[in-house]
């Protein structure tokens, strides 16, 4: 690799195209000297599974949504790009479908910072990474639904697609002639999927500010109590330092209920193939998506009025199952078990001897259940945190995996992009794609299958590019009068 | 390596947990849980930069440790909030802690629902249960217990 | 003579009195109705006629299968006999259980933490180490649509019943393994959620900054386990869509730490291209400002004995990040001089901005408990909103009426609330359900063993007491 000098004058300086993986994954040979160590079988049966579910053989192997074909008209949220993400990865035919002035989304970046937004070679447009991350395997139209003409072209489209994602406040689609009950009648096999945050009925339902402004994550999160059950408690750290609720650093209520609403999608589609021949109206929130995944938060109030409150790193219900400060970062050791338990008490040991001796003979600390009490937990992770404090992230993964612990490092996201295990099996990988270049993304976890891999084919896509080609395809409308309709501001 | 982050007091064989996230860049003086004493410390990433340093008697403290124990004595220990020796722990779920299991015989709203041990044996060969509880047969005190809560209006829709 | 005139309208197509008041109503009213929560039961079920075998453990895979038996697929549970799914020991703080786990232990429960993760499923109990236990599973394979397993890669093939020797009894059979890390150098590594939230990446977003003395903080649910298991779903399902085509199974192997990775948004693409490490930033939002959470002065609830209420119900959720809303924000809480400082919300994201925007923003509710101040933003037509409480979310009618929290009558374990299940879609067809929270460790042995496999009951017997089942 050719070094280069960089002076570095203004932070734009360093603004580069990254080089990765910047060090080389392991070869095939070296993983099966690691695989070695569990004994031939195990190289065997690891060496069958990677001929099989190769990464790289993804292209080779046909799609499993072949031939379902998904209109995707929501904006701003991320909701329902995750959705239509999903399905496109597994092989649907999505269509974006955006108004003239482009979804919102394209437009927000972090910090404000247009320096880390992409240009594409054609328009010469700007668009956030958020935007372009989700933008997968997805075809970019526009169309004005405010306009008649607008709704009429897509009434038009609507006996030709399988599923309709949308997410506009609740009644505003019905409102202008194209909700699931007049889509159904054009259609009666349509899936008509709403995904948003709080409901499209009900005293708490989704609603728009005064001045227009949608409801966005994380008000999912605090909804649901999520936001109120995490963060540090006030005894570990002062308010304002981390001491607080804390919300989630992703928009994660948003990707619970995509994928959710993608389940829900599948099953109708299952039922309609199967059963019944026609479709159905579906309805999934971000605030309930998220409750449903709360562990038994709420269950546990109503069984004896506990109202859960913020554990930080730690787990209130396992023990040891936590992160704790370490040298160079964070550390997570998770063992719950006895076996577990008494393992991780002879790693630590070999260096911190104290600590199996206050650990062990502590007649508090003997039953599994009676370790998740807080005092235990306060103690554990207190000596824990001792043997840490002198040992990097690196040293502690290697020392406690000899032990069959399940041990790993907080990772940032230069270091997750650059893990060994990661990088192999490719997590992360890049792909040229033919608007924006090289772009770095997270691969589809689905993409290792025997028969029909999840792939991603691009990523972003230009504004209205494929107006010209749906709008031929679907609905007969050739340049000129694309044109036409253009200027009339219904395109 | 000596026993920091803990402070093994000496005097009185306590050892007082400095839980890993208020005490890792902390500074100040830390009064034993075990005896009166008290130890001034200086925190930098988890380390002694200063410390424990005993202070003449008398000295005030800023903070009690949340946890400590007596491996000499049978590892007999202070629970966080023991007044005069832990701090208490204020983000607690109730104000009632027990952390050990809730014997809940009626949900909040009133109606039986099976959290306490033990329960009779129910079940019929190799484990199989059906898909009833037979509260009457099984816990008829219970049964009753319930029947009572009905007349008195305590059980309701929520 | 007169041509009798054809109607040109079928009387089959005429709409019909309630047809056509459902196409009349207000759009709320008929989301009430066709949504209807007390319907649920008279609604035919999405996934009639799919078997599963559910090998899991943990909340991961097992979620995955959950959601499969709440869209109507029969699910068989297989645990190891007597201790069954080590996940039964879980619970906060030690304290909340449902009792029996299995007779021979009476004094012990299943915990809370077992909660919405076996919703609807039938439990059996097997020993995979047991020689006899291969020719039960084929036999079980053979009745079913696919399986799902979680062990480390390798026990089942080494057991005899990996993919390699289902897919020949049952070629259309579905193999599903979760894990960790899948194939590659960590691929015996075992992981749980807090494992997939610190390598994954999603840990180093979550949080205060570093420069306020935050760290990465936990999300307080199992985030990565059951977000990743639903994706399993997703795969699942398109893979028995694609099996009605071709009647060919498949095997899908997946990372739960992959997933988190997938959650953290741009920060993938951000390191990419610029080299850029996306950093934690606390209560506010890196791309939406004003869009975050502030801390008030009072608790809703000052004397409340629970120090939940008392102390932490002061948190309001606020989002004015339209210029006219921001606009709005500034001129309510009297501080005009913002909204010249800031009109652009290019300016408002900058760090420096946003730092003194939510400071000014704390210090106006400083004096204010939470529902104030949420009701004088709402008020101004802004929206905001508390950061609501388990209690708050249980007697918040909207959930109540949507019928997210509801109380079930489990059939042996008496009357439990449920917050999952029903409304994490409403499907107006085919809506999902829960029937049962879980049942006690192989409470289905006579039904799938006996009834459905035909072992007679003298076998079963013996096999129980071998510790075979």
């Amino acid at each position: 690799m050719a070094k280069e000098e960089v002076e570095i004058k203004d932070p734009k300086d360093v603004m580069k195209l990254r080089p990765w993986p910047v060090t080389p994954p392991a070869t095939r040979e070296e993983a099966i000297k690691i695989y070695q160590k569990r004994g031939p079988e195990a190289v065997d049966f690891v060496v069958w599974l990677e001929d099989i579910l190769g990464y790289e053989k993804r292209f080779t192997k046909p799609e499993a949504l072949t031939g379902v074909r998904v209109l995707d008209v929501g904006i701003w949220r991320l909701s329902n790009a995750f959705c239509s993400s999903l399905l496109a990865e597994l092989g649907a035919e999505v269509i974006k479908i955006e108004p003239p002035t482009g979804d919102p989304l394209r437009y927000l970046t972090p910090f404000g910072r247009e320096e880390y937004m992409l240009r594409d070679n054609v328009k010469g447009e700007l668009c956030g990474l958020e935007f372009i991350n989700e933008m997968r395997n997805k075809y970019s139209v526009t169309l004005n639904l405010e306009h008649p003409e607008g709704r009429e072209l897509f009434k038009k489209l609507i006996p030709q697609v399988d599923i309709v994602i949308e997410n506009y406040p609740p009644g505003y689609f019905d409102q202008l002639g194209i909700g699931y009950r007049q889509l159904s009648k054009i259609n009666p096999r349509l899936i008509y999927c709403w995904i948003g945050i709080l409901g499209q009925w009900g005293p708490m339902k989704d609603r728009v500010s005064k001045f227009g402004q949608w409801m966005l994550e994380p008000f999912g999160q605090a909804a649901c109590s999520f936001i109120h059950n995490t963060g540090y408690p006030q005894d570990f750290l002062p308010r304002g330092s981390g001491g607080d609720p804390t919300r989630s650093g992703a928009w994660i209520a948003d990707y619970v209920a995509g994928e959710q609403a993608a389940v829900n999608i599948l099953a109708a589609l299952w039922y309609r193939e199967e059963v019944s021949g026609k479709g159905q109206f579906i309805e999934v929130t971000a605030a309930e998506a998220l409750m449903d995944i709360l562990d038994f938060d709420i269950s546990w109030y109503a069984f004896n009025r506990s109202i859960k409150g913020r554990t930080g790193s730690w787990d209130p219900n396992l023990n040891q199952y936590a992160w704790n400060p370490c040298r160079d970062g964070y550390m997570m050791i998770g063992g719950q078990t006895d076996r577990l338990w008494y393992r991780i008490g002879m790693c630590i040991s070999r260096d911190f001897p104290q600590f199996e001796r206050l650990i062990s003979e502590d007649p508090l600390l003997k039953e599994m259940a009676a370790r998740n009490a807080l005092e235990a937990l306060i103690k554990t992770y207190t000596l824990t945190t001792m043997w840490l404090r002198n040992i990097t992230r690196n040293e502690a993964e290697d020392k406690l995996m000899e032990y069959e612990i399940a041990a790993g490092p907080v990772m940032y996201l230069d270091e997750v992009a650059e893990y060994y295990h990661f990088k192999y099996r490719k997590f992360v990988d890049v792909i040229e794609d033919e608007y924006y270049g090289p772009i770095l993304h997270c691969a589809p976890p689905l993409a290792y299958q025997h028969r029909t891999p999840a792939r991603v084919k691009w990523m972003g896509r230009p504004l209205g590019i494929d107006n010209e080609h749906i709008y031929s395809k679907y609905l007969g409308i050739g340049p000129t009068q694309l044109r036409e309709l253009k200027e009339k501001g219904i395109i | 390596m000596d026993l920091t982050e803990i402070i093994w007091c000496k005097h009185c064989n306590t050892v007082n947990y400095l839980d890993p996230y208020t005490f890792w860049n902390w500074k100040g003086k830390v009064k034993c849980a075990g005896c009166d004493r008290v130890y001034y410390v200086h925190l930098i990433q988890g380390f002694y930069y200063e410390g424990p340093k005993e202070m003449p008697p008398g000295e005030p403290y800023d903070i009690m440790p949340l946890y400590a124990d007596k491996p000499l004595e049978g590892y007999e220990s202070f629970k966080p909030g023991t007044p005069g020796k832990t701090r208490p722990y204020f983000c607690l779920p109730r104000e009632k802690y027990l952390g050990k299991a809730d014997m809940v015989k009626f949900s909040v709203r009133g109606r039986p629902v099976r959290g306490w041990a033990p329960q009779p044996p129910s079940s019929g060969i190799a484990g199989s249960q059906g898909f009833k509880w037979d509260i009457e047969k099984l816990s008829p005190d219970v049964w009753k217990e319930y029947q009572v809560k009905v007349k008195r209006g305590e059980v309701r829709e929520w | 003579m007169r041509e009798r005139v054809k109607p040109e309208i079928k009387f089959e197509e005429i709409p019909g009195p309630e047809e056509l008041e459902l196409e009349k109503m207000p759009f709320e009213e008929y989301c009430r109705k066709i949504f209807d929560p007390k319907k649920t039961f008279e609604k035919p079920e999405a996934l009639k006629g799919i078997r599963w075998l559910s090998c899991t453990m943990y909340i991961f895979t097992p979620h995955s299968v959950s959601n499969l038996a709440e869209l109507g697929a029969e699910v068989f549970k297989v645990e190891m006999p007597r201790a069954g799914d080590p996940m039964r020991h879980t619970s906060p703080f030690n304290e909340a259980y449902l009792y029996p786990l299995h007779d021979t232990r009476p004094l012990t429960g299943t915990g809370f933490g077992f909660m919405h993760a076996n919703q609807n499923e039938y439990h059996i109990s097997l020993d995979y180490h047991r020689p006899e236990a291969r020719e039960i599973m084929y036999n079980l394979v053979r009745m079913s649509d696919g399986l799902t397993e979680c062990y480390r890669p390798g026990t089942f093939h080494r057991w005899g019943i990996g993919y390699k020797h289902l897919i020949e009894i049952n070629p259309r059979f579905i193999y599903v393994w979760g894990g960790g890390f899948g194939y590659g150098p960590k691929v015996f590594g075992g992981s749980y959620d807090i494992l997939g939230q610190a390598q994954g990446g999603l840990a180093s977003i979550t949080g205060f900054h570093e420069y306020f003395g935050g760290h990465p903080v936990k999300h307080t649910n199992w985030v990565i386990d059951w977000y990743s298991g639903t994706f399993i779903t997703c795969g699942v399902l398109a893979a028995l869509y694609w099996r009605r085509k071709t009647g060919l199974g498949t095997m899908i192997e997946f990372s739960q730490v992959h997933c988190a990775t997938r959650a953290c948004g741009y920060g993938v693409p951000l390191y990419g291209r610029f080299g850029i490490v996306r950093q934690r930033w606390g209560n506010w939002d890196t791309q939406l400002c004003v869009h975050g959470i502030i801390k008030t002065g009072k608790s809703d609830y000052p004397d409340d004995p629970n120090p939940q209420l008392r102390e932490e119900a002061r948190y309001v959720m606020v989002s004015a990040f339209q210029d006219e809303d921001f606009r709005e924000l500034c001129y309510v809480i009297g501080r005009p001089d913002l909204w010249e400082k800031y009109k652009t919300h290019k300016e408002r994201l900058k760090p420096e901005a946003q730092m003194e925007i939510y400071g000014v923003l704390e210090q106006w509710a400083s004096d204010k408990n939470r529902s104030e101040v949420v009701e004088i933003l709402t008020n101004a037509g802004l929206l905001a909103m508390p950061v609501m409480n388990d209690k708050e979310v249980y007697e918040c009618q909207h959930y109540r009426e949507r019928g997210t929290i509801r109380w079930i009558e489990d059939p042996i374990f008496g009357d439990v609330l449920v917050h999952g299940g029903f409304s994490v879609g409403l499907l107006s067809e085919t809506p999902r359900r829960v029937r049962w929270v879980w049942r006690p460790v192989g409470a289905d042995n006579v039904r799938v063993y006996h009834e459905l496999l035909g072992y007679p009951i003298s076998k079963i017997k013996e096999w129980y007491d071998k510790g075979i089942i």
